[in-house]
């Protein structure tokens, strides 16, 4: 085994199979996420071209990219919302089904709830949906909102809801089936300071269970803090891709927002 | 099919638990009762009007140039004959006759004339109500009491008509299987705009994307429908539920017109036919309005091809008299086969007896392709329509993207 440099707050001991990561075995030798020769075409725009990357289990991957450079493509193709104009895109050793071995959490980039519904009914549907029997998603619900002091909300409609409180249940609707692959597209936009504390608790505490955690993120601060490697994209295409370590190495140990801005240019940094 | 019964239940739950579902199902029992109540006064108040119009005394003059007026009953009536008209309708001018009426030599080539004093708009009717009770009575008393009846279309008829040698009544033999027709028209109307906007809020409410990660585009959109046609049984099943329970429980107490539901023939051909053209058409409309919701941004999107599809669906009802006297016009075939509007002929057709079984098999394959191609429709469009929250999708996305 190597004991591998600190990054930011954790350390790493790798074997040739493993990874240990806050206390948990990483397997290293079956990625959850493969992805090889992707290619995604829009009518004659091609948004991914021939893109390949692997994600290991329990790990936390950052999927960096700016505006437009196809970040949201990937997981959608990933998890079967678009249809692929090539190339494989596997969860498991298969492409991604709802009903398949791996359990998903995903908070989408555009969310929402059904508004017109009690929280309470809101997310024990969607924890039938994620194959929870109607009594344990219930249970975990409530204990969730008294959590996050949402307790006395369980029989409120979510359109009755402060934006603040209807992050907080859409974050506990995308954790509460304990997810095996957590995909957190652009999880802190829009969302207030304490929900963005609230998230990061929520993703640490996922790490910590071995979960492995996809982040697609502009914030390069929390890339750092919590991402293990990250794939950066340019024009449909990896522009630097392994461990944020290694990426920094390679340029320099450059910090990854000064490598951000080096890769897109001054004009897209401001996302 | 993964989490399909997950679907159903909460569709049917969320839809039971809102207000406007109740609003609707209490909607029709008061709008009845409000309708039958508005009739009964207004009839009793029109009849107890002419009644008071007729027993009020007011001065009345007349010319019968017909020869048919009784002078009797104008002597009960105190009225006074004129023997001119200018002098009667100069008299009702200057204010010293109410009423005066002119009955012509030719009642059948000239018209009754009738002037009075403007009382309003109810009450002068009571001049013509006197210048008809008049004429009638007088008539009628020079002629016996079956003339009477024929001349006043109150003969009463018993028919009996013969099919095989078997006594047939094509009129209650509609009743059985036209059930269907009125069931599917009254469904379509209540419940169109709800399946439209079914698949609307998932996509206005940006929920479709944590949707399809959890449960198939397929086994939502089935799921949705089948909820749908639920809930309008559900539905349709508490709206007529008390009236008919009201019906039979306080049919002879408010003397409601007695049913005698043995004397309806059951034609059981018939009503199997009617259910299963009926069953696969609703589901048809179903899955179209759902796939029509799938691929617009907004409900208010939605409701521009809302009238498209109505007009489909119910245009047929003006060709309704051609369906049962000229079944085998080519308009009458075009519509019965054409799929978006085959259920009304077909289900007419049925009910009233000349749609053969060829046909009523030949509609029901073109049905079911259509509605098998609808859903599959819906889905793709769900699946390539939900993450399109400002536009339209385009006939070319729809059919032309890769599966």
């Amino acid at each position: 085994m190597v004991i591998l440099p600190n990054k930011s707050n954790c350390s790493h001991v790798v074997s040739a199979k493993t990874i240990m990561y806050h206390g948990c075995m990483i397997n290293k030798s079956k990625p959850i996420v493969s992805i090889s020769d992707f290619v995604m075409k829009f009518g004659t725009t091609t948004v991914i071209d021939s893109l390949s990357f692997e994600i290991q289990k329990g790990e936390t991957f950052g999927l960096l990219g700016s505006n437009g450079s196809g970040k949201t493509t990937i997981i959608r193709a990933l998890l079967g919302i678009y249809s692929p104009t090539s190339g494989s895109l596997l969860v498991g050793d298969k492409p991604f089904s709802v009903d398949g071995a791996i359990k998903l959490g995903y908070l989408p980039e555009e969310r929402g709830l059904y508004k017109k519904e009690k929280v309470i009914d809101a997310m024990v549907y969607f924890g039938q949906l994620k194959g929870m029997q109607k009594s344990e998603a219930r249970q975990w619900s409530l204990d969730y909102l008294e959590r996050v002091e949402l307790g006395d909300k369980a029989k409120t409609s979510i359109d009755k809801l402060s934006g603040g409180q209807q992050q907080k249940v859409q974050l506990g609707v995308t954790v509460m089936n304990n997810p095996d692959l957590l995909i957190l597209d652009e999880p802190t936009k829009g969302f207030d300071p304490v929900n963005r504390r609230l998230l990061m608790d929520i993703i640490e505490e996922h790490q910590r269970k071995g979960t492995t955690v996809i982040f697609v993120s502009h914030h390069m601060e929390e890339v750092e803090r919590l991402c293990d490697r990250v794939i950066l994209l340019k024009d449909g295409n990896k522009a630097a891709y392994g461990s944020i370590e290694a990426i920094r190495k390679e340029y320099d140990n450059k910090t990854l927002d000064e490598l951000f801005i080096e890769i897109y240019g001054h004009k897209e940094s401001d996302v | 099919m993964y989490n399909l019964s997950t679907v159903i239940k909460f569709e049917i739950m969320r839809t039971i638990k809102r207000k406007s579902f109740w609003i609707v199902v209490a909607s029709f029992p008061i709008i009845l009762a409000l309708v039958a109540t508005v009739i009964f006064f207004s009839n009793k108040s029109t009849g107890q009007a002419i009644q008071d119009v007729q027993n009020e005394s007011f001065s009345i003059g007349y010319t019968d140039k017909s020869n048919l007026i009784d002078s009797d009953l104008t002597d009960k009536l105190s009225a006074k004959p004129i023997s001119d008209k200018a002098s009667g309708v100069s008299q009702v001018q200057s204010g010293s006759l109410d009423a005066y009426i002119y009955y012509p030599s030719s009642i059948s080539s000239q018209q009754v004339e009738v002037y009075g004093q403007d009382v309003g708009i109810f009450k002068n009717s009571r001049y013509n109500a006197v210048a008809t009770t008049l004429l009638t009575e007088s008539v009628s008393s020079t002629v016996d009491d079956d003339i009477k009846q024929v001349l006043g279309g109150n003969v009463d008829f018993d028919s009996t008509t013969y099919r095989n040698g078997e006594v047939s009544d094509a009129i209650k033999e509609l009743i059985a299987p036209g059930i269907f027709l009125v069931l599917f028209y009254f469904l379509i109307a209540v419940f169109a705009n709800q399946m439209l906007n079914s698949t609307i809020e998932e996509k206005e409410n940006r929920v479709i994307e944590m949707l399809l990660t959890t449960i198939e585009a397929r086994t939502l959109i089935i799921g949705k429908i089948i909820s749908l046609v639920l809930l309008g049984f559900i539905q349709g099943t508490l709206i007529l539920l008390p009236g008919l329970i009201g019906y039979f429980a306080l049919g002879s107490q408010l003397s409601l017109p007695s049913i005698d539901l043995s004397s309806i023939p059951l034609d059981p051909e018939r009503i199997l036919i009617g259910f299963i053209i009926f069953s696969i058409s609703f589901i048809m409309f179903t899955g179209l309005l759902v796939a029509i919701g799938a691929a617009v941004p907004t409900a208010k999107e939605a409701g521009q091809f809302f009238g498209i599809v109505m007009t489909f669906i119910f245009g047929p009802l003006y060709a309704a008299p051609l369906f049962i006297s000229a079944p085998d016009s080519p308009v009458v075939q075009t519509l019965t086969y054409f799929p978006l509007t085959a259920p009304i002929p077909l289900m007419l057709r049925n009910a009233v007896g000349n749609l053969s079984l060829m046909e009523a098999i030949i509609g029901t394959v073109i049905l079911l392709i259509t509605t098998a191609v609808i859903i599959r429709m819906a889905v793709r469009i769900f699946q390539f329509g939900a993450l399109e929250y400002s536009r339209k999708l385009s006939l070319k996305e729809i059919f032309g993207r890769k599966a």
